[in-house]
């Protein structure tokens, strides 16, 4: 009989005796590899966070119509989304009801009804079973419509533009869930007038690495810069000290979301992480004095709401002619297996922006970032190689360390909530990452602050 | 627009085209970017759009929006200068490539400016992963200059709407 977590179903140890407990020790910053490579430790995470938690599932500008369809993941599973005929947005596990086939098998869909192509079962935009093949041949008691339509996503929330769904009724709302994180969203996503919208759509590739190097590098891992992408360096398209872009501060938000700013670019004239002026009085229009005085002081900002959406607001150049661009990407770091990634990676946009800052801001985005941008190339060599090397039993005997600038006392002064520290290098938003990822392992109701 | 006259396959313009494809997959499996290079104009547009599925009420595959490579000379000239420094790791060591190129398909817009489509299939090897293969199309626009033909616009059109190679570290 193994030991079990204290009121809930979940043992506490791994088959081998391992204690959950033991795989991240946030005080002492120590990290099991196996939380990388380990089929079993992927299993417990997806029972245990990614079929419970909030998960993003897309942008609202994806679909603007009623009859607009997206087909998405959720915890492993097939979903649509789809714009009805009231507007609303609802979303459904992907699969009939008779035999279990996908009622929508592409990327995206204009759709009057799902009807599926196996035996022609047909749902309307809001999920409803309205017609099957011979209902003639069915009798009452083997054939009620109204209970057959489509499996909805338990919970679908929005924020700021970003629809998210959880297979948990038991989870608290979205906006919960986020918690003081929306005050950091809003820098990104509330700024301007009419909010962002996705800039064509999301380019997806799949990388052979564990989600969790994604996304413990985009909680505020700002020293791997010099490192990893040292060749930007040698370009001379960062500055070269290397302690240059060490100022600013780790943020701690509520629930395991972390994120960290950056002062921008040793430029008199820049302010408002460099976006155009027009955009200056969206600010001041639409964020508190707290929120405006982070966004004017700062170039960068890049962090993960918790467990597996990133976001960075950044600005860079991806080329020797074009002036520093800004961008803003959200990424998904959807994990098909302990040591396979799928991401996708989102360009946006705020909807007023011109035409000469769309094309500047997309394509400083491609040249840098995405699959082929020259920072980001770089980041998936070194994702992978850690993952691959994670996998081995004797590797797995010794922790991976995390540990810089523990030290750092408490910023009383920032302006955000939760808890901040000053200088953008340092491990505490990494370890709050996965002292987060921890409590859900072994908690009932890790979302109970 | 101007109208697009077939050219005949082994007419000296298709030769000159199948030829200048030829040696380019060859600079490209041999690592010979900064010569690569030499043969593009100065105002080459090179973009390989993202591709999604999508029934055909819902918009094209490939977006017209959001690109893999989105490139000018300067940006091309910034990945070829970066994999000459010590610090390109996701080139080091370098893929192994072999782009093939076939169904070349030419033809004349103006004088000086001949458009080409052909099909690729190229493979990667890198360290001991299982090789990689990544399939298109491209087409191109070439201008005879006084040195030679270059490359104007290449517009890269992937098969795979999700990429399953884990960078865009080469070139198509």
């Amino acid at each position: 009989m193994r030991a079990m977590v204290e009121g809930t179903g979940f043992s506490a140890r791994l088959a081998d005796g391992t204690s959950l407990y033991d795989l991240v020790d946030e005080k002492r910053g120590r990290i099991s590899r196996r939380i990388y490579a380990d089929p079993e430790v992927f299993e417990l995470e997806q029972e245990r966070l990614f079929r419970r938690t909030w998960s993003f599932l897309a942008h609202e500008s994806e679909l603007p119509e009623p009859g607009d369809v997206l087909t998405r993941d959720l915890a492993g599973e097939p979903v649509l989304l789809v714009r009805g005929d009231d507007g609303k947005v609802r979303a459904f596990l992907n699969s009939c009801r008779h035999r279990g086939m996908r009622v929508c098998r592409t990327d995206r869909a204009k759709v009057k009804r799902f009807t599926c192509p196996y035996h022609g079962w047909t749902y309307s935009r809001a999920g409803a079973l309205i017609a099957v093949f011979a209902e003639d041949l069915y009798d009452d008691a083997h054939l009620n419509k109204a209970e057959l339509g489509l499996v909805p996503v338990a919970q679908l929330g929005s924020y700021r533009g970003l629809i998210f769904g959880t297979w948990s009724g038991d989870v608290p709302p979205l906006e919960t869930f986020l918690g003081n994180m929306k005050f950091y969203l809003d820098l990104y996503l509330g700024r301007s007038d009419a909010g962002t919208e996705v800039v064509g759509v999301p380019q997806v590739w799949d990388v052979d690495a564990n989600w969790k190097f994604a996304a413990d590098n985009f909680t505020g891992d700002n020293f791997h810069i010099y490192s990893a992408h040292g060749s930007i360096v040698d370009l001379g398209l960062l500055p070269p000290d290397p302690m240059a872009l060490s100022f600013g501060a780790l943020v701690r938000a509520e629930g395991g979301h972390v994120l960290h700013f950056v002062p921008g670019p040793p430029d008199p004239a820049f302010s408002h992480f460099g976006v155009p002026k027009e955009f200056v009085p969206h600010i001041e229009r639409n964020l508190n004095p707290a929120q405006q005085d982070l966004v004017k002081r700062h170039g960068y900002s890049v962090g993960t709401v918790f467990p597996n959406l990133s976001f960075m607001q950044v600005i860079v150049q991806g080329d020797f002619e074009s002036p520093p661009t800004p961008f803003l990407s959200f990424r998904l770091w959807q994990p098909l297996s302990a040591t396979k990634t799928r991401i996708s990676s989102y360009l946006l946009i705020e909807k007023e922006a011109s035409s000469a800052y769309r094309e500047a801001s997309s394509s400083a985005y491609v040249r840098t970032f995405g699959p082929s941008g020259i920072f980001e190339q770089d980041d998936m060599e070194n994702w992978k190689d850690c993952t691959r090397v994670n996998k081995g039993k004797i590797a797995q005997r010794h922790f991976l360390h995390h540990g810089m600038n523990m030290q750092a006392p408490r910023d009383e002064s920032f302006p955000g909530p939760g808890e901040a520290w000053p200088g953008s290098y340092g491990e505490r938003t990494q370890l709050a990452f996965y002292g987060e990822w921890q409590r859900w392992l072994t908690e009932a109701a890790p979302w109970t602050r | 627009m101007d109208a697009l006259t077939p050219v005949s396959v082994g007419s000296a313009d298709h030769n000159l085209v199948a030829e200048w494809l030829y040696r380019e997959a060859m600079l490209f499996d041999r690592g010979d970017m900064n010569a690569w290079l030499a043969l593009v104009e100065p105002d080459i547009q090179y973009r390989m759009p993202v591709r999604r599925s999508a029934t055909p009420g819902a918009g094209g595959d490939f977006s017209t929006l959001m690109y893999h490579f989105d490139e000018s000379h300067s940006s091309l000239t910034a990945r070829i200068k970066r994999l000459g420094t010590e610090h390109a790791w996701a080139e080091q060591p370098a893929s192994r490539t072999r782009h093939l190129v076939s169904n070349v398909l030419v033809h004349r817009a103006k004088e000086d400016e001949l458009h080409a489509a052909s099909a690729f299939i190229l493979t990667r090897g890198r360290d001991d992963d299982a090789i990689d293969i990544l399939s298109g199309e491209r087409e191109d626009v070439f201008r005879k200059t006084e040195t030679g033909l270059k490359l104007a616009r290449r517009l890269i059109l992937i098969d795979q709407t999700v990429l399953k190679t884990y960078n865009l570290s080469v070139f198509f």
